[in-house]
């Protein structure tokens, strides 16, 4: 079911309630509709505006002068300066944007090791049945929403004394706790959308399990594999807490180094709103982008078409 | 629930998580035939070898942690001696007697406020915001997709930008409540205001993400029962409560679910904003652990409180696991 067919749906239903009811009822009705309409919109406004206000705010910080920040009552209108965008990216030797690659290298990183693991173990749990089968994927889930705290305490003993605490192994390993079970459970429910006679047609064709994984049921699932992987690359490029136990100097993720323009008393509003928007105008641009395009054929009736 | 998906990107979850399908190969059942054998036979080999390096994986990083970590909650492991002995159970005595006692007490109760003040806020005004959202209006797909954001952004730089939204002299909040004519409240330095601020700024992300997920539960429903029944008379209220509620009840026991996930392991937030602060008015189990841990160096109490956070996470789960199976 589509939006528009949910909304044609219930437009459809007006007409018999007026139909039902005498002429004087059918304008109070009607009333009522406005009534309730008008105060639809204003719940719709306003909790749209609390919903908007931190990224107005952080847009607008972004780019005021210190001088014009600490301002109160607020400046709504002033001009607009790059100031913290220069001193975030070169006063402080370029720290935030090696940090930006740190946190872009993890991603890539982190992410192909889920989708390449993943995928595969994600097609034999959908495709074998065998004993346990359940327990797998209530495990796999049990160990998805576990707290971080769970590994990361841990985790930290066994580095220390590996010796891989500040290194990129270190937090791909820590990384791979919610990216790997995420994958593989999300792909497995892909997988299991795409009929079995699919498989079938292809191995009586005389293709191998697995020239009919990589050929014939990978594009099929690609649309969710797109997802699936966008989301786990949201996971990593947001979080935070393993990023401050395990990053060292050289592989400091941006978050942390974010968080460390908050002073006790004072803080750069300015360098931390400009900083904020490097983390999240391009996941918005990219989700935009891409929910336009093949993100909405995620759906497919695998035999028909 | 497969058409559910093409809406956008944040439909995938519920419909993958609530209706993974569970169908029974064929291809598995034991044949007589020594050639379908072999076939069968390969085929087995072929998925553990595809499922063996990720269960490896997973092994390495996620299961063995656990099990080192609940064996470091018997130990006395510091990191800064390098002396490690077996404890007992004195990190578990530790919680409820000794030096620790009043801040892991603490701990737990507002580990409880929070979770639980926050789960009821936003799934009340969550289911709200859904019962508006899934009314047909004009330029309401603006308003879908609007809410989505708040999943989108950055958690580091949201909670950054209420800390300095709250600020007592120089937020805007305040600078809000001035114009309206009401008090400055110091929302962040006052033990009493401290955590309803932070349940919600959690709130703000908390509540788009259950009226979306809940939307579009409403929006798969199907319309004649809800006709029938107001044709006959009755109220919204009661349209609403006997027949949009049950029908709706697996995907909002779902939203609940991800949301208490979220809620038991909320760290930015506190980190970020209050630091557990004032006192130790916000500062939750997951934050005490992360202070016991990495800031006091007592790693096998910190794996105690661990323990401890997980157990007080299954149960409510589980409960509410139970409660889902039984709708269906």
């Amino acid at each position: 079911m589509t939006l528009a067919s949910a909304g044609s749906g219930s437009r459809a239903a007006t007409p018999v309630l007026r139909k039902s009811s005498g002429f004087g009822t059918a304008l109070g009705k009607r009333a009522r509709l406005r009534i309730i309409n008008v105060v639809c919109l204003v719940v719709l406004v306003v909790s749209a505006a609390i919903v908007l206000l931190p990224l107005f705010w952080l847009a607008e910080t972004a780019f005021k002068s210190p001088l014009d920040a600490y301002v109160m009552p607020p400046k709504f209108i002033f001009s607009p300066t790059l100031v913290n965008f220069r001193d975030l990216l070169q006063e402080q030797s370029d720290q935030y944007g090696q940090d930006l690659v740190h946190s872009l290298v993890l991603l890539a990183a982190s992410v192909s090791v889920a989708l390449v693991l993943g995928t595969p173990a994600g097609y034999a749990l959908s495709r074998s049945k065998f004993r346990g089968s359940r327990a797998v994927s209530v495990g796999l889930i049990s160990i998805y929403i576990a707290p971080a705290l769970v590994y990361i305490v841990p985790l930290y003993v066994l580095y220390q004394k590996l010796h891989l605490t500040g290194s990129y192994v270190s937090l791909v390993l820590y990384y791979e706790t919610f990216e790997l079970p995420f994958v593989t459970f999300m792909m497995r429910g892909f997988f299991s959308d795409v009929p079995l006679e699919l498989d079938d047609a292809a191995r009586v064709d005389g293709c191998s399990r697995w020239l009919a994984f990589r050929r014939i049921l990978l594009p099929l699932v690609l649309p969710g594999l797109s997802t699936v992987a966008i989301l786990a690359a949201i996971g990593s490029w947001g979080e935070y807490f393993g990023a401050l136990i395990f990053s060292g100097p050289s592989t400091q993720t941006a978050p942390v180094d974010l968080a460390n323009y908050i002073g006790l008393d004072a803080s750069d509003w300015g360098a931390l709103a400009a900083g904020s928007l490097f983390l999240i105008v391009p996941v918005l641009v990219l989700v935009t982008f891409l929910q336009r395009g093949y993100l909405r054929r995620i759906t497919f009736r695998g035999s028909t078409g | 629930m497969s058409s559910l998906a093409d809406r956008d990107i944040l439909s995938a979850i519920p419909s993958a998580a609530l209706g993974p399908g569970n169908s029974v190969p064929s291809a598995v059942r034991r044949p007589r035939n020594p050639v379908r054998r072999y076939r069968a036979w390969a085929d087995r080999r072929f998925f553990a070898l595809a499922a063996f390096p990720a269960f490896i994986v997973v092994a390495a990083v996620a299961v063995v942690p656990i099990l080192l970590g609940v064996w470091l909650s018997f130990t006395d492991y510091q990191p800064l001696t390098p002396s490690l002995s077996w404890a007992g159970f004195t990190n578990y005595e530790g919680i409820f007697s000794g030096p620790n006692e009043l801040f892991a007490h603490s701990a737990i109760i507002n580990t409880l406020i929070f979770v639980g003040g926050a789960l009821v806020v936003e799934t009340v005004f969550g289911v709200l915001l859904a019962v508006v959202l899934a009314r047909p209006m004009r330029g309401i797909a603006v308003f879908r997709a609007l809410f989505v954001i708040p999943l989108m952004v950055n958690g580091v730089a949201s909670t950054v930008t209420w800390r300095s939204l709250f600020n007592t002299s120089t937020g805007w909040i305040n600078y809000f409540f001035k114009l309206v004519g009401l008090g400055q409240p110091n929302w962040l330095g006052n033990a009493h205001t401290a955590m309803p601020t932070i349940i919600f700024i959690d709130a703000w992300a908390g509540i788009p993400i259950v009226a979306i997920i809940v939307m579009s539960g409403m929006l798969l429903l199907p319309h004649e029962p809800m006709e029938a029944a107001r044709l006959d008379g009755a109220s919204a209220v009661a349209v609403f409560r006997h027949i949009v509620l049950p029908g709706i009840r697996p995907v909002l026991v779902f939203a609940i679910m991800f949301r208490m996930i979220d809620l038991f392991r909320q760290f930015a937030e506190f980190q970020l904003v209050t630091g557990g602060g004032p006192g130790v008015a916000t500062t939750v189990l997951n934050f005490f652990v992360y202070q016991q841990t990495f800031v006091n160096g007592d790693i096998g109490f910190g794996a105690a409180l661990a323990v401890l956070l997980v157990v007080m996470m299954v149960v409510p789960l589980l409960f509410l696991f139970r409660f889902a199976r039984r709708v269906r």
